[in-house]
């Protein structure tokens, strides 16, 4: 498959949010100012995440009750392969992703050497980052190298870009947390090649208070044994 | 027959009513009635004469009747609850899919300026 050139492709950002009222206002419009197509699956939020989203210029797709951010992400992709994507993108709603990050996660697709890009903080030391967070990030990557396979330094961020072809080999089964390692899994067994490439990831109190518990570990790993074990 | 005998024998015979009249009306299919009866008649059969209880143990190698109980108890909740859980994660998934349908579907027919699509959400095993 020949790849298409970034200025003449349709990008679509697909940005999961759960009462991110609070952030998703700016993010959208920092995305709005560089990419036409920012799709905001808002998961069945009680704020008003939605409306602040469609405000800043996104559209907006509603789960009607909270079904978990990978549930959220996987409406998000299949209605922008419905749309004719040729690139997804993936990125967070709490702000701590860098738009300009983007452009360097679809460089290597464009260029047509790899179907998906993985954004990871730990390839050069550009994060700071609490303690805890390291210590359960890195024992995600040891468990991701012995359940996929897969040799990454990061399995677990949010920013993610694919080319047409990766999309749609992704059909996110895990509703809750346990999606990062699902789409890192289906990447993997695709065959299709991928790279990670850095990206900085901000760690403000509102990202840390509104993101995932260290604890929360456990039970993402269990949905995901879970899973392999049941399928 | 002592009082609690009494008491939860007639328990079992009304359940097992019930359970008849269930399989005749076709509400319940004819193993799942079989199931239930086999449980009310064993019951019945511990609660009255419970040193069979005994002689199954023993022929299992088990010391006493209620610890048989006791590892047969445990081993129907763990079917159980893996019965339950699969069950749950079956429904979790039916959920999503459907409010997944519903938020594309809404969003095309609002007409954000895409291709309208009445694709459901792909490779649904």
């Amino acid at each position: 498959m020949r790849p298409i050139a970034l200025e003449q492709a349709r990008v679509y950002i697909v940005v999961a949010a759960y009462n991110e009222a609070a952030s998703i206002g700016d993010v959208v419009r920092e995305l709005r100012e560089q990419y036409a197509h920012v799709i905001v699956v808002d998961d069945g939020s009680v704020d008003v995440t939605g409306d602040l989203a469609l405000a800043a210029g996104a559209t907006v797709l509603t789960h009607l009750i909270n079904r978990g951010q990978g549930a959220a992400l996987q409406t998000g992709l299949t209605y922008a392969l419905n749309q004719g994507a040729d690139y997804i993108v993936t990125f967070d709603a709490d702000g701590q992703h860098d738009v300009a990050d983007i452009a360097r996660l679809l460089a290597p697709i464009a260029e047509g050497t790899v179907h998906a890009a993985l954004g990871s903080r730990f390839l050069e030391r550009r994060t700071r980052m609490p303690l805890g967070r390291r210590v359960t990030l890195f024992l995600a990557v040891l468990f991701m190298r012995f359940t996929a396979r897969a040799r990454l330094t990061d399995a677990h961020n949010g920013l993610r870009a694919f080319s047409r072809h990766a999309a749609e080999h992704i059909d996110l089964q895990l509703d809750r947390m346990a999606h990062a390692s699902e789409i890192v899994d289906q990447i993997v067994s695709s065959g299709l090649p991928y790279v990670e490439v850095p990206v900085q990831v901000r760690y403000t109190d509102y990202s840390l208070r509104k993101g995932q518990r260290n604890t929360a570990a456990f039970r993402v790993a269990f949905d995901y044994l879970m899973a392999r074990l049941l399928r | 027959m002592n009082l609690f005998q009494s008491l939860v024998v007639s328990l079992f015979v009304v359940l097992s009513l019930l359970t008849l009249s269930a399989g005749l009306r076709g509400t319940v299919r004819k193993r799942i009635v079989g199931f239930w009866l086999a449980v009310w008649v064993v019951g019945s059969v511990a609660v009255v004469w419970p040193h069979t209880t005994a002689m199954v143990a023993h022929s299992l190698g088990i010391g006493r009747g209620a610890d048989l109980l006791l590892y047969s108890t445990a081993l129907v909740m763990i079917v159980a609850f893996f019965y339950v859980y699969t069950r749950f994660r079956r429904v979790e998934r039916q959920l999503t899919l459907l409010v997944r349908r519903l938020a594309i579907q809404n969003a095309e027919l609002s007409g954000h300026g895409g291709i309208p699509s009445s694709q459901p959400p792909r490779r649904s095993e």
